[in-house]
This record gives structure tokens, C-alpha cells and sequence, in this order.
């Protein structure tokens, strides 16, 4: 193929523009924001691969089975060893576009080790990995740019895809300088949109995620997939405008959890778990946390000023600059945040969706990770997606059908100009802070069938007046008429945790506490016309 | 507490100030002052009039992707980690950055940064590093890179730079610091580097390196202006 557009300009569409150049297709980068903005700037912990010179035991095949295991086995194995298998060369050309690698004695990207990993193999940029590799492909792309090979349109939203008989053929984009919608055309489009963060109001992510692309395609035919996985992080500390994340080193250098009770602390994940309690993966502390119904507090001020410093300085300088708490003396407050979407657009093993040159690819595809993701897998399952989909779109044929979207464009924004004109009682902010609250109180950490049909109906009352909300043109145009999608996302999530009646992973249902061998598969969810669909990829559809 | 704002509703119309009453605990940040007002249904100003939201742009919240910098009390800033309790004044002045045109409200057009690195070319390509003469020296060059790859490309150094107006041929410190990172990195770039930076910062920067003193990374630009200067002389 000659032609692309990536949509999203993240670690993961940087990765897939760049592959793309190399290659000679021409790229269309679009994103509202530069790619500083991108939430992957806040990755911080690292990136997995099984490099020469490994920790003696480790393998490609451990990496493999740790990646499944992490993901109660319901990721795709061809997927997750293509992941495994091409880490190594990945690293090798992040290293040589110049990103800043914490490095060891022999110059080479230093490792350490990470929750969930049987093996020390994270390679990570101090505490800015996200940071480092996003500034590296940054100035991959400029390369490309002055090439003129790729084009970066910077104040563009997503708006819809142009689909014609399962086929797509480019996107509408909202460019809110202009106050117009734009229709652009190539041979295949990526979706590299990230996590749909938004849907809880305030997460430990960027507050640019929202999930619409991914809620917009469901409306218009592509497939979802593993909705009801969401990776909750167990420590995270309420601030007046986010939910920091409090990073799982504190707990790697020792750090303890407990409530209290009277004068007494109760270390509440030592007396269950023993001594290596304070360690256990992210979705089993969430949950205790979550049932002990108290205040509770992480606790690293033992370990004495000198070596917090030393090992953590990055968490003691945000509780003392948000929190005015000074971890070497004092606890810290935390409570389980929402911190990543496992589940996204369903993907076949090329990253192309179920419609025809449609891909996705980041944290809005739902791929690699099955029921729960690895740290430092993530970062590697954005680059890893973005050659996978580059390299599929290169090495196709070019299709020489096209689509006449004057009578698309005409259509939509006729819509426009109808939302600009509506006025009622519903503000478009109200809804959004609403949906925000349904999700937190129904899809919380433990899910029940009584919460999650609440859920639904909230959901089904909001979706009832979405279409006559009041227009505000003090927020982003984008913002109004995202909301339609973003409320229809909400349900297809509700919907698919209500469907699971197992637990696995982060899903957790007390109404079903068990693994069930009957649910080891993806779910996947489509969309008619209002009606929702949601079925198990027994045969493996998709992610093979 | 009052909050003055330097408003604009699109980036052709005249900028006004519009003044709001606001009771928040003082160990919030101006982002989250901003998210308070504009929370409620109603935007109602000072005096009892109802207005519309204040536009600003956010991702992170937290200090590491630098969209929310804007002028605080007269020192420009990110809201996010800006905090009540640390402003002298009793009345807040909420304004743009002002070397950027407005698109709205606190909105600004900053891709005159991107577009400026983008005539210049400046990627690494290859690594080829410049050998260090010793460890130590090897150790503190890569924590200035490291520091360096940190830039948000927010503006604070421009916004504050006596010699940045408005781009066109002075590009500022990001831009000092972005040729030092490609050219530590990337030994053979150096001498097209070297051109293009005494060209576009060298020549006119008049040392007074303010931007360090507002950067929110504390990137040291001086440090990175040293090691150009002293790749020149190698030169």
C-alpha cells in the first residue's frame, strides 16, 4: 500500500508512522495535541525484553508464559510470542534512534525487575521511560517529516471512519481551529487512540483518553473485545485534580500496607498473605483493599530518609509537592485508581479489525494482555502493534476502489450544525461527570449482576437523552459530540462484565468468585442499530 | 479569593478580563482551581453574571507533559503543579503565555517550537556517541541527555527569554538543549548542529538564563550550552 493515516500520535502511532516511512508509505499523523501531551510520556516503569547477557534462567519462552499467566490464559499465544520474540530487536532500535537508556557497565539498557515477572527484564529510562522513547520517536518522525514522507495535522479529532461494505477507506477528522470537519483518504487507516480513561472521570492517566475512537467504530460496525478487564492500581493517592499513581517500587523496596484500628495498625496484607504480602499482584491488593472498608495507608518511612532518596526520590517529591506528605516520616493515603484498559478494539494477529484496512493498535486494541497486563509490557505492546500493522500495510497490495464521501461529509456535518443548534436541560459536562460516577460505583474492583444492571439502566436513561443535550461552545466541540459514543462504550463495557460470570484477572464478580474453565476465552461485543451483541471467541478469531 | 482570567473566545476576537469568587483550600494547585470553576453548571462571575467555561488545556496533571502552561501572577508556570498556597498575592491573575497567538482563553498555538525543530531537521538517526574521556565524565553526560530528553516543549523558556520574541529567527533554549542532546548522541551531526545553533541561539542569546530558573524539568540549558560550546571549540 502507498498511503496511511494513523490516528493518535502516542508511542504506539509514532512507532507505526515511523515503520511506515521506512517502508515508503506515506503517513498522515494526526492527533489534537503534539505528541509531548500523549499519556505515554507518564509511563515510567520500563519496557520487558529478554535481551543477550539475561539474567541466568530467563528466556523468550518464560517471558511468554509469564505474559500468559499474567493474563489467566485467555491472550492469544501466537500473539503473545510474536510480542516476546520481537522485544529484543526493539530495544535495539530504540537504543539506536537515541533514547536515553539507564544504562550498566558495559553501556548497554540496564534491567530490573517488575510485579508479575519471573525474571529481572525491564529495561527502563530512570523513571521516564514513557518520556525518553517518546522524545526519540519524536525526532524519528521530524526525520520523516522533512522527507516530506510523513505529515503531521496537528488540532485534528477523531470523528468517524469512511466504511463502505466492511471496507475503509480514511476518516472524518474534527479540526478545531477551523471549526469544520475534514475528510481525508488512503489506502488503510490505524487507530492508535489509547486507553478509554475518561469513562471513570478521574484515573491515574492522561485526561485525553476517552475511548471514542474505539465507541465511534463500534457504531459503525468494528468488533470489541475484553471490555470488562480493567486493570485497577492498587496504590494510588487522591489529589484535588487527579488520582497519582503511587509506583510499585515503594512496595518492591519493602514498603507496607495496613489500616488502622484504635492506636493499632493492622497490616492487613501480611496477616492474609504472609510475609511477601505487600507484593502480591495488583488486582488481588485491590481487592483487599477494597473489602477492608477503611482508610489505608502505604508505609516506606522505616527505611530511613537517606536510602528513600536514594532508591524512590520521584514518590517522595510528589507526595510532598501534592500531598504535603513527607514519606520519611509519615504513611502515605492511597486507594486502587483506574490505570489500564485491557480490552479495546478486538485485532486480528496483523492488527487489522474486523473491517478491511481498519487496524488498531496501543492501548485501545485489546491484545497481548488477555485478563491482566503486565508492567512493562504495555510500552512494549505499543511499539510491537505499530511495526506489526506498518508491516502489514506495506508489504499489501494497493486497492483501487474508492469511496465518494462528499454525501458522508454533507450528512455529518448537517449533525454538527443540529448539536450546535440544541438546547435542554442536559449539559454536555453533566452527562460526562455522571456516566463517570455510574462506572466507578457499578464497575468497581468487585462487580456483582445487581450493580452491573443498574449500571446498564443509568447508562440506557443517559443514552435516552443524548441525542437532545445542551450545546456548550465553551468546551471543545469534540466534547459534545463524543458523548453519544462514549455513553454507548459504557454500556458495551457493562454489558460485557455482566456476561463474564466468572472471575479471572481483574475481572471479579461476587456472585461468581471462581475461575470457570467455560469462560476461558475473550468476549467480544458487536453493535446493530442500538442492539448489542456479546459472544466468546471460542475458536479464536481474533488475536490469531 | 479572587481570580482574575484573561479571556478570549476564539482567536480573532478582542481578549477581556473577567474576575471570579472562589473559596478553595489553599493547597490546591490553579488546575484545580480551574477544574472548581468550571465544574459547576453555571459559570457565574464576580458579579452574579453567568459566563462560559474557561478553556485551558490539560493531559497529564501532573507536571510531565506540559499543556496547561500559562502566566500565574505574572510568572509563567504550569497549573499543575502550581499551588495556591505558594502565590504572595491574595487575588490569583490567571493569563496565555504571551509569546503565542491565543486560540482560546488559555489556549495558545505552540507549534511554531515544533515547527522551528522540524526546518532545522534535528534527529539522532544513529547513535554514535561522543566518547567521554572518563567514566565520570561518560556519567554526567548522560544524565544531562537524560535531563535534556525530558524537555516538555511547553514554552515556559520562551515565554521568559528576553531574547525570544517570536520565533522566527531566535529559536531559545529548547532549541540549545534539543541540539545538544542529537549532537552528544550522534558524533557526525555535530558540525551541521554547530552551525545551525550559533545561527539560531548562539549568536543571540545574551546568558541571562532565566529559562532555567522556570523550567519545570530544571533542565540546566547552561550545561548543555557548555558542552556545545566546547564540541565548537573542538571544531
Amino acid at each position: 500500500m502507498e498511503s496511511a493515516l494513523v490516528i493518535g500520535s502516542g508511542i504506539a502511532g509514532m512507532s507505526s508512522a515511523v515503520e511506515l516511512a521506512g517502508k515508503g508509505v506515506k503517513v498522515q499523523l494526526f492527533s489534537p495535541f503534539p505528541s509531548e501531551r500523549s499519556q505515554s510520556v507518564m509511563a515510567a516503569g520500563g519496557i520487558n525484553a529478554v535481551l543477550k547477557g539475561h539474567e541466568e534462567g530467563d528466556s523468550i519462552a518464560s517471558h511468554i508464559e509469564d505474559t500468559l499467566k499474567g493474563g489467566r490464559y485467555i491472550a492469544g499465544e501466537r500473539a503473545v510470542r510474536g510480542l516476546c520474540e520481537g522485544a529484543e530487536d526493539i530495544i535495539d532500535h530504540l537504543e539506536k534512534i537515541g533514547t536515553v537508556f539507564s544504562v550498566n557497565e558495559s553501556g548497554r539498557p540496564d534491567r530490573r525487575a517488575f510485579g508479575g515477572q519471573s525474571h529481572k527484564r525491564t529495561c527502563y529510562c530512570g523513571a521516564s521511560t514513557g518520556k525518553q522513547i517518546v522524545s526519540a520517536l519524536i525526532m524519528e518522525v521530524r526525520r520523516f517529516e522533512a522527507k516530506g514522507i510523513i505529515e503531521r495535522k496537528l488540532w485534528r479529532f477523531f470523528h468517524s471512519a469512511l466504511i463502505k461494505d466492511g471496507v475503509c477507506y480514511g476518516a472524518l477528522l474534527f479540526n478545531e481551529i477551523t471549526g469544520k470537519l475534514e475528510a481525508y483518504c488512503a489506502d488503510a487507516v490505524i487507530i492508535a487512540t489509547g486507553g478509554q480513561n475518561k469513562l471513570f472521570g478521574k484515573t491515574t492517566g492522561s485526561t485525553q483518553c476517552d475511548g471514542y475512537a474505539a465507541a465511534r467504530l463500534f457504531m459503525q460496525g468494528a468488533k470489541l473485545k475484553n471490555l470488562e478487564f480493567i486493570q485497577y492500581h492498587p496504590t494510588a493517592m487522591e489529589t484535588y485534580q487527579k488520582k497519582m499513581l503511587i509506583s510499585e517500587a515503594v512496595r518492591g523496596e519493602g514498603g507496607r500496607l495496613f489500616y488502622c484500628e484504635g492506636e493499632n495498625r493492622v497490616y492487613f496484607m501480611e496477616e492474609k498473605y504472609g510475609s511477601g504480602g505487600n507484593l502480591m499482584t495488583r488486582d488481588v491488593i485491590s481487592r483487599e483493599i477494597d473489602a477492608v472498608k477503611k482508610d489505608v495507608f502505604l508505609d516506606i518511612s522505616f527505611l530511613g530518609r537517606k536510602e528513600i532518596e536514594r532508591r524512590i526520590p520521584e514518590v517522595k517529591d510528589t507526595c510532598l509537592k501534592y500531598r504535603g506528605i513527607d514519606i520519611c516520616n509519615e504513611p502515605i493515603p492511597i486507594s486502587p485508581a483506574v490505570h489500564f484498559f485491557m480490552g479495546g478494539l478486538a485485532v486480528h494477529l496483523n492488527h487489522e479489525t474486523n473491517i478491511r484496512n481498519l487496524f488498531a493498535i496501543g492501548e485501545c486494541a485489546s491484545m497481548y494482555h488477555g485478563a491482566n497486563r503486565l508492567g512493562g509490557n504495555s510500552l512494549l505492546a505499543a511499539i510491537y502493534g505499530g511495526r506489526v500493522a506498518a508491516g502489514e500495510i506495506s508489504g499489501r497490495r494497493v486497492e483501487r476502489e474508492s469511496i465518494n464521501y462528499a454525501d458522508i461529509l454533507e450528512h455529518e456535518n448537517e449533525r454538527l450544525d443540529m448539536l450546535r443548534q440544541s438546547k435542554s436541560s442536559f449539559p454536555v459536562n453533566y452527562i460526562r461527570d455522571m456516566v463517570a460516577d455510574t462506572m466507578n460505583r457499578d464497575l468497581g474492583i468487585v462487580r456483582n449482576r445487581e450493580a452491573l444492571e443498574r449500571g446498564i439502566s443509568d447508562i440506557d436513561y443517559y443514552l435516552s437523552v443524548a441525542d437532545r443535550i445542551s450545546y456548550d461552545s465553551s468546551v471543545l466541540m469534540y466534547a459534545n459530540y463524543s458523548l453519544k459514543g462514549i455513553l454507548t462504550l459504557a454500556k458495551a463495557t457493562l454489558i460485557s462484565a455482566e456476561f463474564r460470570k466468572e472471575s479471572r484477572g481483574s475481572h471479579f464478580r461476587s456472585d461468581y468468585p471462581k475461575e470457570s474453565k467455560d469462560y476461558e476465552a475473550s468476549s467480544i461485543i458487536s453493535y446493530n442499530d442500538g442492539k448489542f451483541d456479546v459472544c466468546l471467541d471460542k475458536e479464536s478469531v481474533y488475536e490469531s | 479569593m479572587r481570580v482574575r482570567i484573561l479571556r478570549q473566545q476564539t482567536s480573532l476576537s478582542e481578549s477581556y478580563w473577567e474576575n471570579f469568587r472562589v473559596d478553595v483550600p489553599k493547597d490546591m494547585t490553579v488546575a484545580g482551581l480551574l477544574d472548581h470553576i468550571n465544574f459547576n453548571d453555571d459559570i457565574i462571575d464576580e458579579n452574579g453574571n453567568k459566563t462560559t467555561r474557561i478553556g485551558w488545556e490539560c493531559s497529564c496533571l501532573q507536571g510531565i507533559c506540559g499543556a496547561c502552561a500559562m502566566v500565574i501572577n505574572d510568572i509563567p508556570a504550569l497549573a499543575c503543579e502550581t499551588f495556591i498556597k505558594d502565590l504572595k498575592k491574595d487575588e490569583i491573575t490567571i493569563r496565555p503565555l504571551r509569546k503565542f497567538p491565543v486560540i482560546h482563553d488559555l489556549i495558545v498555538d505552540r507549534s511554531v517550537i515544533h515547527e522551528n525543530l522540524k526546518k532545522i531537521n534535528l534527529y539522532i538517526g544513529e547513535y554514535h556517541p561522543v566518547k567521554a574521556k572518563n567514566l565520570k565524565k561518560a556519567e554526567k553526560e548522560h544524565r544531562q541527555q537524560y535531563d535534556v530528553a525530558k524537555c516538555l516543549k511547553c514554552g515556559i523558556c520562551l515565554e521568559v527569554c528576553p531574547n525570544y520574541v517570536n520565533g522566527n529567527s531566535f529559536f531559545g533554549a529548547l532549541f540549545a538543549n534539543e541540539c545538544y542532546l542529537v549532537s552528544s548522541r550522534n558524533e557526525t551531526e555535530k558540525k551541521e548542529i554547530l552551525k545551525n545553533y550559533e545561527k539560531h541561539f548562539g549568536n543571540t542569546c545574551s546568558k541571562s538564563f532565566s529559562c532555567m530558573d522556570l523550567c519545570p524539568m530544571k533542565i540546566q540549558t547552561i550545561a548543555s550550552v557548555a558542552g556545545l560550546n566546547k564540541n565548537s571549540f573542538h571544531n
